[in-house]
Protein backbone atom coordinates (compact mmCIF):
# COMPACT_ATOMS: atom_id res chain seq x y z
CA UNK A 1 0.00 0.00 0.00
CA UNK A 2 1.07 3.56 -0.62
CA UNK A 3 0.47 4.94 2.84
CA UNK A 4 2.39 2.37 4.89
CA UNK A 5 5.10 4.96 5.53
CA UNK A 6 3.10 6.82 8.15
CA UNK A 7 2.81 4.81 11.40
CA UNK A 8 -0.29 6.70 12.56
CA UNK A 9 -2.20 6.00 9.35
CA UNK A 10 -0.85 2.47 9.33
CA UNK A 11 -2.28 1.68 12.75
CA UNK A 12 -5.56 3.30 11.70
CA UNK A 13 -5.62 1.15 8.57
CA UNK A 14 -4.90 -1.95 10.65
CA UNK A 15 -7.81 -1.04 12.93
CA UNK A 16 -10.22 -0.90 9.99
CA UNK A 17 -8.83 -4.11 8.53
CA UNK A 18 -9.19 -6.02 11.79
CA UNK A 19 -11.42 -9.07 11.44
CA UNK A 20 -13.60 -8.32 14.47
CA UNK A 21 -14.24 -4.78 13.26
CA UNK A 22 -15.31 -5.96 9.80
CA UNK A 23 -17.48 -8.70 11.33
CA UNK A 24 -19.34 -6.24 13.56
CA UNK A 25 -19.91 -3.83 10.66
CA UNK A 26 -21.23 -6.60 8.38
CA UNK A 27 -23.56 -8.06 11.02
CA UNK A 28 -24.71 -4.53 11.90
CA UNK A 29 -25.51 -3.71 8.29
CA UNK A 30 -27.50 -6.93 7.96
CA UNK A 31 -29.54 -6.25 11.11
CA UNK A 32 -30.15 -2.69 9.98
CA UNK A 33 -31.35 -3.92 6.58
CA UNK A 34 -34.04 -6.02 8.33
CA UNK A 35 -35.64 -2.81 9.64
CA UNK A 36 -36.19 -1.80 6.02
CA UNK A 37 -38.50 -4.76 5.37
CA UNK A 38 -42.25 -4.09 5.75
CA UNK A 39 -43.08 -7.14 7.90
CA UNK A 40 -46.81 -6.39 8.11
CA UNK A 41 -47.37 -6.13 4.37
CA UNK A 42 -47.23 -9.18 2.14
CA UNK A 43 -43.65 -10.23 1.60
CA UNK A 44 -44.69 -12.69 -1.06
CA UNK A 45 -46.75 -11.37 -3.98
CA UNK A 46 -50.18 -12.97 -3.66
CA UNK A 47 -50.55 -13.74 -7.36
CA UNK A 48 -47.02 -15.16 -7.48
CA UNK A 49 -48.09 -18.76 -7.00
CA UNK A 50 -50.01 -19.03 -10.24
CA UNK A 51 -47.31 -17.21 -12.22
CA UNK A 52 -44.77 -19.60 -10.82
CA UNK A 53 -46.94 -22.53 -11.87
CA UNK A 54 -47.35 -21.17 -15.40
CA UNK A 55 -43.63 -20.60 -15.64
CA UNK A 56 -42.83 -24.13 -14.44
CA UNK A 57 -45.34 -25.67 -16.83
CA UNK A 58 -43.63 -23.89 -19.71
CA UNK A 59 -40.83 -26.42 -19.30
CA UNK A 60 -43.16 -29.21 -20.56
CA UNK A 61 -42.22 -28.95 -23.29
CA UNK A 62 -40.07 -25.92 -24.13
CA UNK A 63 -40.62 -24.31 -27.54
CA UNK A 64 -38.60 -26.41 -30.00
CA UNK A 65 -40.14 -25.48 -33.39
CA UNK A 66 -37.52 -25.02 -36.15
CA UNK A 67 -38.46 -21.40 -36.64
CA UNK A 68 -37.94 -20.55 -33.00
CA UNK A 69 -34.74 -22.60 -32.75
CA UNK A 70 -33.36 -20.56 -35.63
CA UNK A 71 -34.27 -17.37 -33.80
CA UNK A 72 -32.63 -18.65 -30.60
CA UNK A 73 -29.46 -19.56 -32.46
CA UNK A 74 -29.25 -16.13 -34.07
CA UNK A 75 -29.85 -14.46 -30.70
CA UNK A 76 -27.17 -16.65 -29.08
CA UNK A 77 -24.78 -15.78 -31.87
CA UNK A 78 -25.38 -12.06 -31.32
CA UNK A 79 -24.76 -12.48 -27.61
CA UNK A 80 -21.56 -14.45 -28.18
CA UNK A 81 -20.29 -11.91 -30.69
CA UNK A 82 -20.87 -9.05 -28.26
CA UNK A 83 -19.18 -10.96 -25.44
CA UNK A 84 -16.16 -12.04 -27.51
CA UNK A 85 -15.60 -8.62 -29.03
CA UNK A 86 -16.09 -6.86 -25.69
CA UNK A 87 -13.79 -9.28 -23.90
CA UNK A 88 -11.10 -9.03 -26.58
CA UNK A 89 -11.13 -5.27 -26.32
CA UNK A 90 -11.10 -5.54 -22.52
CA UNK A 91 -7.95 -7.68 -22.61
CA UNK A 92 -6.27 -5.34 -25.11
CA UNK A 93 -7.00 -2.35 -22.86
CA UNK A 94 -6.66 -4.12 -19.50
CA UNK A 95 -3.31 -5.82 -20.02
CA UNK A 96 -1.14 -2.72 -20.59
CA UNK A 97 -3.04 -0.78 -17.93
CA UNK A 98 -2.59 -3.68 -15.50
CA UNK A 99 1.15 -3.83 -16.20
CA UNK A 100 1.50 -0.09 -15.57
CA UNK A 101 -0.69 -0.29 -12.44
CA UNK A 102 1.49 -3.11 -11.08
CA UNK A 103 4.41 -0.65 -11.11
CA UNK A 104 6.77 -3.36 -12.33
CA UNK A 105 8.06 -1.52 -15.40
CA UNK A 106 10.84 1.03 -15.37
CA UNK A 107 13.17 2.00 -12.56
CA UNK A 108 11.71 2.40 -9.08
CA UNK A 109 11.00 6.08 -8.70
CA UNK A 110 8.49 8.53 -7.32
CA UNK A 111 7.08 9.35 -10.75
CA UNK A 112 6.57 5.69 -11.60
CA UNK A 113 4.63 5.23 -8.37
CA UNK A 114 2.54 8.31 -9.18
CA UNK A 115 1.68 6.96 -12.65
CA UNK A 116 0.78 3.57 -11.16
CA UNK A 117 -1.55 5.22 -8.64
CA UNK A 118 -3.25 7.33 -11.33
CA UNK A 119 -3.78 4.24 -13.51
CA UNK A 120 -5.19 2.35 -10.52
CA UNK A 121 -7.71 5.14 -10.05
CA UNK A 122 -8.65 5.03 -13.74
CA UNK A 123 -9.16 1.25 -13.51
CA UNK A 124 -11.27 1.68 -10.37
CA UNK A 125 -13.43 4.25 -12.14
CA UNK A 126 -13.95 1.99 -15.17
CA UNK A 127 -15.14 -0.97 -13.09
CA UNK A 128 -17.08 0.94 -10.43
CA UNK A 129 -19.81 1.68 -13.00
CA UNK A 130 -21.94 -1.34 -13.87
CA UNK A 131 -21.92 -2.59 -17.45
CA UNK A 132 -25.63 -1.82 -17.77
CA UNK A 133 -25.00 1.82 -16.85
CA UNK A 134 -22.16 1.94 -19.36
CA UNK A 135 -24.63 0.43 -21.86
CA UNK A 136 -27.08 3.27 -21.28
CA UNK A 137 -24.28 5.80 -21.83
CA UNK A 138 -22.96 4.10 -24.97
CA UNK A 139 -26.45 3.64 -26.42
CA UNK A 140 -26.90 7.37 -25.98
CA UNK A 141 -23.61 7.89 -27.80
CA UNK A 142 -23.71 5.24 -30.55
CA UNK A 143 -27.40 4.34 -30.76
CA UNK A 144 -28.83 0.80 -30.38
CA UNK A 145 -25.87 -0.83 -32.09
CA UNK A 146 -23.51 -3.70 -31.43
CA UNK A 147 -20.78 -1.14 -30.87
CA UNK A 148 -22.61 0.12 -27.78
CA UNK A 149 -22.87 -3.42 -26.39
CA UNK A 150 -19.20 -4.16 -27.09
CA UNK A 151 -18.02 -0.94 -25.46
CA UNK A 152 -20.33 -1.43 -22.48
CA UNK A 153 -18.60 -4.74 -21.79
CA UNK A 154 -15.08 -3.66 -22.75
CA UNK A 155 -14.79 -0.65 -20.44
CA UNK A 156 -15.79 -2.10 -17.03
CA UNK A 157 -14.20 -5.47 -17.81
CA UNK A 158 -10.91 -3.80 -18.75
CA UNK A 159 -11.06 -2.16 -15.33
CA UNK A 160 -11.51 -5.52 -13.58
CA UNK A 161 -8.95 -7.35 -15.70
CA UNK A 162 -6.37 -4.56 -15.26
CA UNK A 163 -6.75 -4.63 -11.51
CA UNK A 164 -6.49 -8.42 -11.23
CA UNK A 165 -3.61 -8.59 -13.75
CA UNK A 166 -1.66 -6.03 -11.74
CA UNK A 167 -2.19 -7.96 -8.51
CA UNK A 168 -1.28 -11.32 -10.03
CA UNK A 169 1.85 -9.87 -11.65
CA UNK A 170 2.92 -8.47 -8.28
CA UNK A 171 2.16 -11.67 -6.40
CA UNK A 172 4.69 -13.93 -8.14
CA UNK A 173 7.63 -15.24 -6.05
CA UNK A 174 10.55 -12.80 -5.90
CA UNK A 175 13.32 -15.42 -6.11
CA UNK A 176 13.18 -16.18 -9.83
CA UNK A 177 12.88 -12.43 -10.52
CA UNK A 178 16.08 -11.77 -8.56
CA UNK A 179 17.70 -14.53 -10.60
CA UNK A 180 16.75 -12.75 -13.83
CA UNK A 181 17.93 -9.41 -12.45
CA UNK A 182 21.30 -10.84 -11.50
CA UNK A 183 21.57 -12.20 -15.05
CA UNK A 184 21.24 -8.60 -16.24
CA UNK A 185 17.51 -8.55 -16.98
CA UNK A 186 15.87 -5.13 -17.31
CA UNK A 187 12.48 -4.55 -15.73
CA UNK A 188 10.94 -5.35 -19.12
CA UNK A 189 12.75 -8.67 -19.50
CA UNK A 190 11.96 -9.52 -15.86
CA UNK A 191 8.31 -8.89 -16.80
CA UNK A 192 8.24 -11.08 -19.91
CA UNK A 193 10.66 -13.81 -18.72
CA UNK A 194 9.56 -13.94 -15.07
CA UNK A 195 6.31 -12.28 -14.06
CA UNK A 196 4.28 -13.14 -17.17
CA UNK A 197 5.16 -16.86 -17.39
CA UNK A 198 4.57 -17.30 -13.65
CA UNK A 199 1.28 -15.36 -13.68
CA UNK A 200 -0.17 -16.47 -17.02
CA UNK A 201 -2.25 -19.39 -15.68
CA UNK A 202 -3.94 -17.23 -13.07
CA UNK A 203 -4.44 -14.40 -15.55
CA UNK A 204 -6.00 -16.74 -18.10
CA UNK A 205 -8.29 -18.47 -15.66
CA UNK A 206 -9.54 -15.13 -14.36
CA UNK A 207 -10.05 -13.90 -17.93
CA UNK A 208 -12.10 -16.99 -18.72
CA UNK A 209 -14.20 -16.47 -15.62
CA UNK A 210 -14.77 -12.90 -16.77
CA UNK A 211 -15.63 -14.16 -20.26
CA UNK A 212 -18.37 -16.24 -18.68
CA UNK A 213 -19.63 -13.11 -16.93
CA UNK A 214 -19.39 -11.24 -20.24
CA UNK A 215 -21.74 -13.77 -21.88
CA UNK A 216 -24.31 -13.15 -19.18
CA UNK A 217 -23.74 -9.39 -19.36
CA UNK A 218 -24.16 -9.45 -23.14
CA UNK A 219 -27.45 -11.33 -22.73
CA UNK A 220 -28.71 -8.77 -20.22
CA UNK A 221 -27.93 -5.82 -22.52
CA UNK A 222 -31.50 -6.21 -23.84
CA UNK A 223 -32.75 -4.12 -20.96
CA UNK A 224 -31.46 -1.09 -22.78
CA UNK A 225 -32.71 -2.46 -26.12
CA UNK A 226 -29.65 -4.14 -27.59
CA UNK A 227 -30.36 -7.37 -29.50
CA UNK A 228 -29.34 -10.79 -28.17
CA UNK A 229 -30.59 -13.65 -26.02
CA UNK A 230 -31.87 -11.35 -23.27
CA UNK A 231 -33.83 -9.29 -25.78
CA UNK A 232 -35.71 -12.41 -26.95
CA UNK A 233 -36.21 -13.58 -23.35
CA UNK A 234 -37.79 -10.26 -22.52
CA UNK A 235 -40.09 -10.38 -25.57
CA UNK A 236 -41.23 -13.93 -24.75
CA UNK A 237 -41.76 -13.03 -21.10
CA UNK A 238 -43.90 -10.06 -22.07
CA UNK A 239 -46.06 -12.36 -24.20
CA UNK A 240 -46.18 -14.93 -21.34
CA UNK A 241 -44.72 -17.55 -23.70
CA UNK A 242 -42.85 -19.46 -21.01
CA UNK A 243 -41.96 -22.36 -23.31
CA UNK A 244 -39.90 -19.94 -25.40
CA UNK A 245 -38.31 -18.48 -22.28
CA UNK A 246 -37.13 -21.92 -21.23
CA UNK A 247 -35.60 -22.62 -24.63
CA UNK A 248 -33.71 -19.35 -24.52
CA UNK A 249 -32.53 -20.01 -20.95
CA UNK A 250 -31.20 -23.39 -22.05
CA UNK A 251 -29.26 -21.69 -24.82
CA UNK A 252 -27.75 -19.25 -22.32
CA UNK A 253 -26.90 -22.14 -19.99
CA UNK A 254 -25.32 -24.01 -22.92
CA UNK A 255 -23.14 -21.03 -23.80
CA UNK A 256 -21.83 -20.71 -20.24
CA UNK A 257 -21.12 -24.46 -20.10
CA UNK A 258 -19.26 -24.23 -23.39
CA UNK A 259 -17.02 -21.43 -22.11
CA UNK A 260 -16.43 -23.37 -18.92
CA UNK A 261 -15.39 -26.48 -20.86
CA UNK A 262 -13.11 -24.47 -23.12
CA UNK A 263 -11.41 -22.67 -20.22
CA UNK A 264 -10.79 -25.97 -18.42
CA UNK A 265 -9.16 -27.37 -21.55
CA UNK A 266 -6.93 -24.33 -22.02
CA UNK A 267 -5.85 -24.25 -18.38
CA UNK A 268 -5.08 -27.96 -18.39
CA UNK A 269 -2.87 -27.58 -21.44
CA UNK A 270 -1.02 -24.71 -19.71
CA UNK A 271 -0.51 -26.59 -16.47
CA UNK A 272 1.00 -29.67 -18.03
CA UNK B 1 61.17 6.50 -24.13
CA UNK B 2 61.97 4.22 -21.25
CA UNK B 3 59.96 6.42 -18.92
CA UNK B 4 56.79 6.20 -21.03
CA UNK B 5 57.13 2.46 -21.22
CA UNK B 6 57.40 2.25 -17.48
CA UNK B 7 54.29 4.32 -16.96
CA UNK B 8 52.36 2.35 -19.53
CA UNK B 9 53.47 -0.85 -17.84
CA UNK B 10 52.36 0.40 -14.44
CA UNK B 11 48.99 1.48 -15.75
CA UNK B 12 48.23 -1.84 -17.32
CA UNK B 13 49.24 -3.47 -14.06
CA UNK B 14 46.85 -1.29 -12.12
CA UNK B 15 43.82 -1.94 -14.28
CA UNK B 16 44.34 -5.64 -14.93
CA UNK B 17 46.07 -8.36 -13.04
CA UNK B 18 46.85 -6.55 -9.81
CA UNK B 19 43.54 -4.83 -9.18
CA UNK B 20 41.14 -7.06 -7.24
CA UNK B 21 37.95 -8.12 -9.00
CA UNK B 22 35.96 -7.39 -5.85
CA UNK B 23 36.98 -4.54 -3.58
CA UNK B 24 34.54 -3.79 -0.78
CA UNK B 25 35.55 -0.99 1.54
CA UNK B 26 33.56 -0.91 4.76
CA UNK B 27 30.42 -2.31 3.13
CA UNK B 28 27.56 -3.09 5.50
CA UNK B 29 23.80 -3.55 5.49
CA UNK B 30 21.02 -3.18 8.04
CA UNK B 31 17.37 -4.12 7.68
CA UNK B 32 15.53 -1.78 10.02
CA UNK B 33 17.22 -2.20 13.39
CA UNK B 34 18.71 -5.56 12.46
CA UNK B 35 22.38 -5.34 11.55
CA UNK B 36 22.54 -7.99 8.83
CA UNK B 37 26.16 -7.30 7.98
CA UNK B 38 28.53 -5.13 10.00
CA UNK B 39 30.83 -2.98 7.85
CA UNK B 40 33.71 -5.07 6.55
CA UNK B 41 36.52 -4.87 4.03
CA UNK B 42 36.67 -7.60 1.45
CA UNK B 43 39.06 -7.88 -1.45
CA UNK B 44 39.03 -10.77 -3.90
CA UNK B 45 41.47 -11.20 -6.76
CA UNK B 46 41.29 -13.18 -9.99
CA UNK B 47 41.62 -16.93 -9.51
CA UNK B 48 40.50 -16.83 -5.88
CA UNK B 49 37.78 -19.18 -4.69
CA UNK B 50 36.31 -17.88 -1.46
CA UNK B 51 34.07 -19.91 0.83
CA UNK B 52 31.67 -18.15 3.19
CA UNK B 53 31.00 -20.08 6.37
CA UNK B 54 28.76 -19.31 9.30
CA UNK B 55 25.46 -20.33 10.92
CA UNK B 56 22.08 -19.36 9.44
CA UNK B 57 21.43 -15.65 9.75
CA UNK B 58 25.12 -14.84 9.93
CA UNK B 59 24.98 -12.52 6.93
CA UNK B 60 26.32 -14.84 4.22
CA UNK B 61 23.36 -14.34 1.91
CA UNK B 62 23.34 -10.60 2.59
CA UNK B 63 27.00 -10.36 1.62
CA UNK B 64 26.35 -12.33 -1.57
CA UNK B 65 23.38 -10.13 -2.47
CA UNK B 66 25.52 -7.02 -1.85
CA UNK B 67 28.29 -8.39 -4.06
CA UNK B 68 25.72 -9.26 -6.74
CA UNK B 69 24.58 -5.65 -6.80
CA UNK B 70 21.00 -6.78 -6.07
CA UNK B 71 20.97 -4.94 -2.72
CA UNK B 72 22.76 -1.59 -2.32
CA UNK B 73 25.04 -1.35 0.75
CA UNK B 74 23.98 1.13 3.47
CA UNK B 75 27.54 2.23 3.94
CA UNK B 76 30.93 1.79 2.39
CA UNK B 77 31.86 1.44 -1.23
CA UNK B 78 31.86 -1.63 -3.45
CA UNK B 79 34.19 -1.72 -6.44
CA UNK B 80 33.74 -4.49 -9.00
CA UNK B 81 36.38 -4.97 -11.65
CA UNK B 82 37.83 -1.48 -10.95
CA UNK B 83 34.47 0.28 -11.20
CA UNK B 84 32.17 1.44 -8.38
CA UNK B 85 29.11 -0.80 -8.47
CA UNK B 86 26.77 2.19 -8.33
CA UNK B 87 28.30 3.43 -11.58
CA UNK B 88 27.89 0.14 -13.43
CA UNK B 89 25.08 0.05 -15.96
CA UNK B 90 22.52 -2.18 -14.19
CA UNK B 91 21.80 -4.67 -16.97
CA UNK B 92 24.80 -5.15 -19.22
CA UNK B 93 27.87 -4.10 -17.23
CA UNK B 94 26.74 -5.51 -13.90
CA UNK B 95 25.86 -8.88 -15.43
CA UNK B 96 29.30 -9.02 -17.06
CA UNK B 97 30.93 -8.40 -13.68
CA UNK B 98 28.90 -10.65 -11.36
CA UNK B 99 26.42 -13.49 -11.55
CA UNK B 100 24.56 -15.28 -8.77
CA UNK B 101 23.23 -18.79 -8.23
CA UNK B 102 20.62 -18.55 -5.52
CA UNK B 103 19.95 -21.01 -2.77
CA UNK B 104 16.57 -22.10 -4.14
CA UNK B 105 17.98 -21.99 -7.72
CA UNK B 106 15.07 -19.74 -8.56
CA UNK B 107 14.61 -20.60 -12.16
CA UNK B 108 11.28 -19.67 -13.75
CA UNK B 109 9.47 -23.03 -13.47
CA UNK B 110 7.01 -22.40 -16.32
CA UNK B 111 9.66 -21.61 -18.95
CA UNK B 112 11.36 -24.34 -20.99
CA UNK B 113 14.95 -25.10 -19.99
CA UNK B 114 16.43 -23.30 -23.00
CA UNK B 115 14.73 -20.03 -22.02
CA UNK B 116 15.97 -20.25 -18.45
CA UNK B 117 19.50 -20.77 -19.76
CA UNK B 118 19.21 -17.97 -22.32
CA UNK B 119 18.14 -15.63 -19.51
CA UNK B 120 21.90 -15.41 -18.91
CA UNK B 121 22.01 -13.27 -22.07
CA UNK B 122 19.33 -10.78 -20.96
CA UNK B 123 22.01 -8.29 -19.92
CA UNK B 124 23.37 -8.25 -23.47
CA UNK B 125 20.06 -8.22 -25.30
CA UNK B 126 17.79 -5.28 -25.97
CA UNK B 127 14.03 -5.33 -25.44
CA UNK B 128 13.13 -6.53 -28.94
CA UNK B 129 15.69 -9.30 -29.04
CA UNK B 130 14.64 -10.58 -25.58
CA UNK B 131 11.01 -10.60 -26.65
CA UNK B 132 11.72 -12.28 -30.00
CA UNK B 133 13.84 -14.96 -28.35
CA UNK B 134 10.96 -15.87 -26.06
CA UNK B 135 8.98 -16.98 -29.12
CA UNK B 136 11.81 -18.38 -31.20
CA UNK B 137 14.89 -19.12 -29.09
CA UNK B 138 18.13 -17.59 -30.26
CA UNK B 139 21.62 -19.05 -29.93
CA UNK B 140 20.27 -22.57 -29.56
CA UNK B 141 23.63 -23.99 -30.54
CA UNK B 142 25.53 -22.43 -27.62
CA UNK B 143 22.85 -23.59 -25.16
CA UNK B 144 23.17 -27.13 -26.54
CA UNK B 145 26.95 -27.02 -26.07
CA UNK B 146 26.66 -25.83 -22.47
CA UNK B 147 23.90 -28.28 -21.53
CA UNK B 148 25.74 -31.26 -23.01
CA UNK B 149 28.83 -30.29 -21.02
CA UNK B 150 26.60 -30.53 -17.95
CA UNK B 151 25.00 -33.77 -19.11
CA UNK B 152 21.43 -32.50 -19.48
CA UNK B 153 21.32 -31.75 -23.21
CA UNK B 154 18.23 -33.94 -23.66
CA UNK B 155 16.18 -31.67 -21.38
CA UNK B 156 16.62 -28.55 -23.51
CA UNK B 157 12.95 -28.18 -24.51
CA UNK B 158 11.30 -29.50 -21.35
CA UNK B 159 9.46 -27.23 -18.93
CA UNK B 160 11.92 -26.47 -16.14
CA UNK B 161 9.42 -27.58 -13.48
CA UNK B 162 9.61 -31.16 -14.84
CA UNK B 163 13.31 -31.46 -13.93
CA UNK B 164 14.69 -32.97 -10.74
CA UNK B 165 16.51 -30.81 -8.19
CA UNK B 166 19.91 -31.95 -9.42
CA UNK B 167 18.99 -31.25 -13.04
CA UNK B 168 17.70 -27.79 -12.15
CA UNK B 169 21.01 -27.12 -10.41
CA UNK B 170 22.74 -27.80 -13.73
CA UNK B 171 20.35 -25.52 -15.58
CA UNK B 172 21.17 -22.73 -13.10
CA UNK B 173 24.88 -23.35 -13.74
CA UNK B 174 24.24 -23.40 -17.49
CA UNK B 175 22.62 -19.97 -17.22
CA UNK B 176 25.73 -18.71 -15.42
CA UNK B 177 27.98 -20.26 -18.09
CA UNK B 178 26.02 -18.41 -20.77
CA UNK B 179 26.22 -15.21 -18.73
CA UNK B 180 29.96 -15.78 -18.08
CA UNK B 181 30.44 -13.15 -15.35
CA UNK B 182 33.91 -12.36 -13.98
CA UNK B 183 32.82 -13.02 -10.41
CA UNK B 184 30.64 -16.02 -9.75
CA UNK B 185 28.50 -15.98 -6.61
CA UNK B 186 26.68 -19.00 -5.23
CA UNK B 187 24.37 -19.07 -2.22
CA UNK B 188 24.61 -22.55 -0.65
CA UNK B 189 24.99 -24.29 -4.02
CA UNK B 190 25.32 -27.75 -2.48
CA UNK B 191 23.08 -27.51 0.59
CA UNK B 192 20.44 -29.95 -0.65
CA UNK B 193 22.71 -32.39 -2.48
CA UNK B 194 24.21 -35.74 -1.59
CA UNK B 195 28.03 -35.79 -1.20
CA UNK B 196 28.74 -37.16 -4.68
CA UNK B 197 26.55 -34.56 -6.35
CA UNK B 198 27.92 -31.77 -4.17
CA UNK B 199 31.42 -32.77 -5.21
CA UNK B 200 30.42 -32.71 -8.87
CA UNK B 201 28.67 -29.35 -8.73
CA UNK B 202 31.67 -27.74 -7.03
CA UNK B 203 33.97 -29.23 -9.68
CA UNK B 204 31.76 -27.72 -12.38
CA UNK B 205 31.81 -24.33 -10.69
CA UNK B 206 35.58 -24.29 -10.14
CA UNK B 207 36.02 -25.40 -13.75
CA UNK B 208 33.88 -22.49 -14.87
CA UNK B 209 35.99 -20.06 -12.81
CA UNK B 210 39.17 -21.52 -14.27
CA UNK B 211 37.78 -21.04 -17.79
CA UNK B 212 36.84 -17.40 -17.34
CA UNK B 213 39.88 -16.52 -15.23
CA UNK B 214 37.55 -14.89 -12.71
CA UNK B 215 36.79 -15.51 -9.08
CA UNK B 216 34.14 -17.31 -7.06
CA UNK B 217 32.41 -16.70 -3.76
CA UNK B 218 30.16 -19.42 -2.37
CA UNK B 219 28.54 -20.07 0.98
CA UNK B 220 28.70 -23.62 2.32
CA UNK B 221 29.16 -25.50 5.57
CA UNK B 222 31.26 -28.59 4.90
CA UNK B 223 34.89 -28.14 6.03
CA UNK B 224 36.04 -30.97 3.74
CA UNK B 225 34.51 -29.39 0.66
CA UNK B 226 35.89 -25.99 1.66
CA UNK B 227 39.43 -27.32 2.05
CA UNK B 228 39.24 -29.27 -1.19
CA UNK B 229 37.66 -26.75 -3.55
CA UNK B 230 38.43 -23.32 -2.15
CA UNK B 231 41.53 -21.17 -1.68
CA UNK B 232 40.22 -19.01 1.11
CA UNK B 233 37.52 -19.07 3.76
CA UNK B 234 35.68 -16.21 5.45
CA UNK B 235 33.79 -16.84 8.69
CA UNK B 236 30.72 -14.76 9.57
CA UNK B 237 28.65 -14.78 12.73
CA UNK B 238 25.81 -12.39 13.62
CA UNK B 239 26.84 -10.31 10.62
CA UNK B 240 30.35 -9.83 11.98
CA UNK B 241 33.54 -10.99 10.30
CA UNK B 242 35.19 -13.69 12.46
CA UNK B 243 38.12 -14.78 10.31
CA UNK B 244 39.51 -14.57 6.80
CA UNK B 245 42.10 -17.30 6.32
CA UNK B 246 43.50 -19.60 3.62
CA UNK B 247 41.18 -22.60 3.25
CA UNK B 248 43.90 -25.12 4.11
CA UNK B 249 44.23 -23.50 7.56
CA UNK B 250 40.59 -24.18 8.38
CA UNK B 251 40.53 -26.52 11.36
CA UNK B 252 37.55 -28.13 13.01
CA UNK B 253 38.20 -26.09 16.19
CA UNK B 254 37.87 -22.85 14.23
CA UNK B 255 34.69 -24.05 12.57
CA UNK B 256 33.15 -25.39 15.79
CA UNK B 257 33.68 -22.05 17.48
CA UNK B 258 31.99 -20.37 14.50
CA UNK B 259 28.89 -22.55 14.72
CA UNK B 260 28.78 -22.74 18.55
CA UNK B 261 25.15 -22.14 19.56
CA UNK B 262 25.88 -20.97 23.11
CA UNK B 263 28.29 -18.21 22.29
CA UNK B 264 26.82 -14.72 22.69
CA UNK B 265 27.22 -12.14 19.92
CA UNK B 266 30.18 -9.90 20.65
CA UNK B 267 29.39 -6.21 20.31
Amino acid sequence: MIWTGNPKIRSLARFFEARWFLSIVLVGVFLWSLTGVDWNGSIVHSGGGSSFKDFSLGLFPPELSPGFMKLAIIASWQTVVHAVAGMTLAVIIGLPLGVVASGSLGNPSRSRLAIAVVVRFVLAFMRSIHELVWAVLFVAAFGLSSLAAVMAIAVPYAGMLGRIYSEVLNDVPEGPLDGLRSAGGSSFSVLVYGRMPMAITDMLSYSFYRFECAIRAAAIMSFVGIRGLGFEIQLSLNDLLFGEVWTLLFFLFGLVLLVDYWSTRVRRSLDS
Amino acid sequence: MRLTNDIAGQESNCSNAEAPLVDGRGIGKSFGTLMALAPLDISIGAGERVALAGPSGSGKSTLLYLLAGLVPPDRGELILDSQPVAGLQPGKELSEAVGLIQQQLDLVPQLPVIQNVLAGRLGQWGILRSLASLFSARERKSVEVVLSRLGVADKIDEPTSHLSGGEQQRVAIARLMIQAPKVLLADEPVSSLDPARAEEILRLLTGLVADTGGAMVASLHSPDLIREHFTRVIGLRHGILQFDIPARELTSTVLEALYDLDREPED
